[in-house]
């Protein structure tokens, strides 16, 4: 029972750990799935898929800045923990 | 600031590529015309659905063929506009046709001053009782199509499945050119690397190849969207899909092979010598095996890419700024993996 507080919050980074990166993954798929509605998407001349080719290009650069932005937190800590050890 | 001139100019080539891309409108075409399948011999009429179609402008210079093959066609005996989307075009069909088939298919062709030249291939399918070719030949009256008009403004064709997806041309396909780029500068530095021993030129490669993969994963993605809505599936197993998919498991492959050495000098060397075999099976797999056989893409299985038929004078003007803008973007997030690599080398070794 002592050690319920550093497990939770081991578990509690684990879990969003997880989450973030299964949400990273479904975000396209979640797109690919809103298109199954074939009348909407083949509407005004199919326009819609060129919004959706777009949106998923624009996903695919935040899934990047993400992947960037968590390297350089990571070199961050090592810096931090560098200067303060 | 002038350091960084080329990544504005990335940007601004992307931008342009959007803008242009997004605004410019398609010329104008046939959507349908009911119905399609009529029998010889009788007065028929079409019922015309026009797309970015302006019919009422000038309803009497609204001219309509139906046109067999090459040298012969047939003129309507009428046109009659109902609204800017819709006409209907009547024609006379003669008791035979001069082919020796029992169905014929005939391609629906629209000609007005202001909309230009409109086609509907293989639009209206024609089905004779009896087949006789010498009274087909005989009872023609065949017309020229001449005098055709140009639509007056900036537009990019408008193709019967593809509609408005033509307009993709311009986001997906310079994923594809700027990854094989971006893979062939990582290739160059894997080779530089080989040469001159540089872990610079290491990390210059993995960074380009990562955003080499980003670009392919997104080719494939974007490539799945577009593919349901024209070709019917998100995945149709096509020659070109599937090489492309092989071609990025060996790229990912690449960074397994540099995750499992602890030691960097010799996960340097052997991960160059990785790259340079990944990029030489590329080139089949993306360039040659799909030329070979049958594919929906064009440019493979005798199609051939970048004719007039795919890419007219008005789409390169999107087109080839759209490659250098997507490549300058590439090489500017690569430059920002590289660097936070040479950082976390840099910490390591301090």
């Amino acid at each position: 029972m002592d050690r319920k507080q550093p497990n939770d919050s081991t578990m509690f980074k684990a879990v969003k750990k997880a989450l973030t990166t299964f949400s990273l993954f479904l975000f396209p798929f979640s797109f690919l799935v809103a298109q199954e509605d074939a009348d909407f998407m083949r509407s005004m001349g199919k326009m819609y898929v060129v919004v959706a080719v777009i949106a998923a290009i624009f996903i695919g650069i935040v899934i990047f800045l993400v992947y960037l932005d968590r390297k350089l937190t990571k070199l961050e800590n090592q810096i931090n923990n560098h200067q303060n050890g | 600031m002038k350091k960084h001139w080329w990544k504005v100019l990335g940007v601004l080539l992307v931008l342009y590529s959007f803008a242009m891309g997004l605004l410019t409108p398609l010329k104008t075409g046939i959507l349908d015309a009911q119905p399609a399948s009529v029998r010889a011999g009788k007065s028929v009429t079409l019922l015309v659905t026009g797309y970015n179609s302006f019919y009422t402008k000038n309803p009497k210079e609204i001219r309509a063929w139906l046109k067999m093959d090459n040298e012969r066609a047939m003129a309507a005996k009428n046109v009659e506009v109902v609204g800017d989307r819709d006409l209907k075009a009547i024609f006379d069909l003669p008791q035979f046709l001069p082919v020796d088939k029992k169905v014929q298919d005939f391609t629906l062709i629209l000609d007005s001053p202001t909309d230009g030249a409109s086609v509907l291939p293989s639009g209206v399918f024609v089905t004779q009782d009896s087949i006789d070719k010498t009274a087909g030949e005989a009872l023609w009256q065949n017309a020229n199509i001449s005098g055709l008009h140009e639509k007056a403004a900036i537009t990019f064709p408008f193709r019967n499945i593809l509609g408005e997806t033509i307009r993709n041309t311009y986001y997906h396909v310079p994923l594809w050119f700027a990854m094989f780029i971006l893979f062939i500068a990582a290739t160059v530095t894997s080779i530089k690397y080989l040469r001159k021993m540089d872990p610079n030129d290491d990390a210059k490669a993995a960074a380009l190849t990562t955003v080499g993969i980003l670009y392919g994963v997104l080719g494939l993605v974007t490539g799945a969207i577009w593919a349901k809505n024209t070709w019917g599936a998100y995945w149709s197993f096509d020659v070109k899909q599937n090489m492309t998919a092989v071609g990025l498991l060996i790229y990912c492959a690449y960074f397994v092979l540099r995750a499992s050495f602890e030691d960097p000098e010799k996960r340097a060397r052997i991960s160059a010598v990785y790259n340079i075999f990944a990029f030489s099976t590329l080139i089949p797999l993306l360039y040659v095996i799909p030329k070979l056989t049958d594919s929906l893409h064009p440019g493979a299985g005798g199609n051939i890419a970048f004719g007039s038929q795919d890419l007219d004078n008005t789409m390169r003007m999107v087109f080839y700024p759209a490659i250098i803008g997507w490549t300058l973007m590439g090489v500017w997030m690569a430059h920002l993996v590289f660097r936070a690599g040479r950082l976390k080398r840099l910490l390591l070794e301090g």
